[in-house]
């Protein structure tokens, strides 16, 4: 099946199972209700064959070109039937269990992830360890052929649902720096798992903290090798910054284009406008070229931090737009429309500092882009 | 379309044309390299090549009057310049009245030298007069180099007012925006360039200042600013359908346009900031590319005025622009 062919046939599918498949809507709608959706909206995809494609044989996937990932996200979002941040989780985590799991492992886990069976979460930061990965210590001695994992994690996004955990843990010295790093695969029912979810600033219980007390994990749940776990997280960030920013860029989109329908529309300042739908139209081209080179078999690395710098700019600007046009609806609405702006303008806050900060991107772009040297 | 080879030889031959700045030397090499078949046989697709050559070399040559020329279906060459409209507008600079034709607007570094010019006029027809009919003034202003001149003229007869345009007036400005946006994007790639290795030579604290995160942050600011402007550029070009004279769609050609106005600036402020003291002077070339990027914005429509024409737009119709497909 060709992207043309994929593109139809779902568009058809989606104006037909459209009903089945809107989100509940409200100000009243709990993050429970949107994660049940979610599951709903990838088994139906799933079971259709849609969410199949792009995805390899081996691991419950029908093959083809990852473009049709990008589109299908694309095609939901703009339909704005998900929630791309929670919705793309499956693009950051199945590939990496793809790459680095025993085939075995692979093949009983990633079809329960792209079917919406299971939530997995990826336990990389931890309360001394945010934008400085290598530093981290939630540890993992061995115990006969198993792991025992001792040490916490935050931010962790869905811990509170997850069934699994991509967790990274110090196997190294405390001083092993990025080169004592291991990668384990979790079950999240483990005795010694405790999750505390945190409620974020704009009401939603965003990300938890996540304790591990002496948590048996068995030895071949190990994903690539012993102490080789930051090669784990190295292949994984940049997936974090193709395909779910692409999704995010078309929910970006249909959010802008419902501000320009709607009545606030009016009180929009034709100059921010332009400048803002400049922005994301350099996105768009920017991000449309990584899920071609994706799609070519390149490997995605240090470049794509610029695709993230262009994303998290133009999202903060789509919702300072809104934050002027739709300045009642962000300070003072309770109804469910108005409400969304405000909880989404907040959550804009975020776009700079989720997923690598802002500033540990320029990093990455001096360091390996500019080649500009170590930073001391 | 051309294959890598071909446009790395390309690519190779221009730089060697742009080598020693000068217009008419520019325009001779680029004869020879035979710039006008290519565009004739290439189409859009050397556009990016030719132009961001020449903003990275700061060169100047009437390629712009070439490839508007073409655009409009007429012949292009050496002896015939093409009238711009006037500084930071987009407005034709022709207007016909009672059969005189009045002439208003900027030429390139051409102009002086050329036998005829291309004048669009407010009928949007395209009249080819004698250049001796009309006032040329060279310009300095801030890019001497550049070689702009003020165009101006008054009742020049225009019997039936030239050849009708329709379209291709809206097809040229959209052809001109990609090649002058190309253009300040290679002069901001310079920039970059030499800001770059400023940065690694220069030593305080004991210490290259490229190895000061203030410093890297704003340079990453530039290439995240330039990669951008020339992804959205590669999908304004890609967006252009049909044979030559491919119709370049002006929404994508605008807005590339107005991005690379607007990165100029914010990588000439960035890159000026980490050169400082020695990006002041007058010895040192930065001051060239950003007097270039200056005069490049003001031609054939301002970011500014794109940026606020392009939401004026969007209010109208209520619709976000098209973007190319996946």
């Amino acid at each position: 099946m060709d992207l043309q062919e994929f593109r139809d046939g779902l568009d058809g599918w989606l104006d037909e199972h459209q009903p089945d498949l809107v989100p509940p809507h409200g100000s009243d709608v709990s993050l429970d209700a949107e994660m049940e959706h979610l599951s709903k909206v990838k088994r139906l995809t799933f079971d259709a064959g849609w969410m199949r494609r792009g995805w390899p044989e081996r691991v419950g996937g029908l093959g083809g070109s990852t473009l049709m990932r990008a589109y299908l996200g694309e095609a939901l979002a703009s339909r704005d039937l998900i929630e791309p941040g929670i919705y793309s989780m499956t693009e950051v985590l199945a590939p990496t269990m793809i790459e680095f799991a025993r085939p075995e492992l692979a093949a009983e886990m990633v079809p329960r992830l792209l079917r919406g069976d299971e939530t997995w979460c990826q336990g990389f930061s931890e309360p001394s360890t945010g934008s400085n990965l290598g530093s981290l210590s939630c540890r993992a001695r061995r115990d006969g052929d198993a792991w025992a994992v001792s040490g916490q994690k935050v931010w962790t996004s869905l811990a509170q649902y997850a069934d699994r955990c991509v967790l990274l843990t110090r196997t190294g010295s405390p001083e092993s720096g990025s080169r004592g790093i291991t990668a384990l695969f979790v079950d999240m029912d483990s005795p010694g798992i405790t999750v505390r979810p945190i409620r974020a600033m704009h009401g939603r219980d965003e990300f938890c903290e996540v304790f591990f007390d002496d948590v048996r994990v068995p030895g071949d749940r190990i994903l690539g090798e012993v102490d080789g776990g930051w090669a784990v997280a190295m292949d994984l960030l940049p997936y974090e910054r193709s395909t779910s920013l692409w999704h995010r860029g078309a929910f970006l989109r249909q959010r802008l284009e419902r501000l320009l329908a709607s009545p606030s529309g009016d009180a929009l300042d034709p100059a921010a406008l332009g400048e803002v739908v400049q922005l994301a139209f350099a996105f768009h081209a920017r991000s449309r070229a990584t899920q071609y080179r994706m799609a070519g078999g390149e490997r995605l690395g240090a470049e794509t931090s610029i695709d993230k710098v262009l994303l998290a700019t133009t999202e903060q600007a789509v919702y300072d737009l809104v934050a002027d046009a739709a300045a009642a609806d962000v300070a003072l609405a309770d109804d469910p429309d108005g409400a969304r702006w405000r909880t989404e303008f907040l959550y804009s806050r975020a776009a700079t500092i989720y997923g690598g900060s802002a500033e540990v991107q320029r990093n990455i772009i001096a360091r390996r882009l500019l080649d500009l040297g170590v930073d001391r | 379309m051309m294959d890598a080879e071909t446009a790395g030889l390309l690519a190779q031959s221009l730089r060697r044309a742009f080598e020693d700045g000068d217009a008419a030397s520019a325009d001779a090499a680029l004869d020879e390299i035979g710039w006008c078949e290519a565009l004739a046989a290439e189409g859009i697709a050397v556009v990016p090549l030719l132009f961001a050559e020449q903003g990275a070399a700061n060169a100047a040559s009437g390629a712009l009057d070439d490839l508007l020329t073409a655009v409009l279906g007429l012949p292009p060459g050496a002896r015939t310049a093409f009238v711009l409209p006037e500084f930071g507008g987009r407005s034709v600079p022709g207007s016909v009245r009672h059969g005189d034709l009045a002439v208003r607007g900027l030429g390139t570094a051409r102009m002086a030298a050329a036998d005829h010019a291309v004048v669009v006029t407010e009928e949007h027809r395209a009249v080819v007069v004698e250049t001796g009919r009309l006032r040329i003034q060279p310009v300095k202003g801030v890019d001497p180099r550049l070689g702009l001149a003020r165009v101006e003229g008054a009742g020049i007869p225009a019997p039936g007012a030239g050849r009708a345009t329709d379209a291709g007036w809206t097809d040229a400005l959209a052809a001109g925006r990609l090649a002058l946006a190309y253009e300040m994007t290679g002069a901001s790639r310079t920039m970059l360039r030499l800001a770059r290795e400023h940065a690694l030579t220069r030593v305080q604290f004991g210490r290259p200042i490229g190895s000061f995160q203030a410093v890297r942050h704003r340079l990453a600011e530039c290439l995240v600013a330039l990669d951008g402007g020339e992804a959205a550029l590669a999908a304004a070009v890609e967006m252009a359908e049909g044979a030559w004279p491919a119709r370049v769609a002006p929404v994508p050609a605008g807005i590339a346009k107005a991005l690379a106005g607007r990165n100029a600036r914010t990588v000439a402020r960035h890159c000026q900031q980490v050169l400082a003291g020695v990006g002041f002077t007058d010895e040192h070339d930065f001051h060239h590319y950003f007097r270039r990027v200056l005069a490049l914005d003001g031609l054939l429509g301002d970011a500014r005025t794109l940026t606020r024409e392009l939401g004026e737009e969007l209010l109208r119709t209520r619709r976000l622009p098209a973007v190319p497909s996946l």
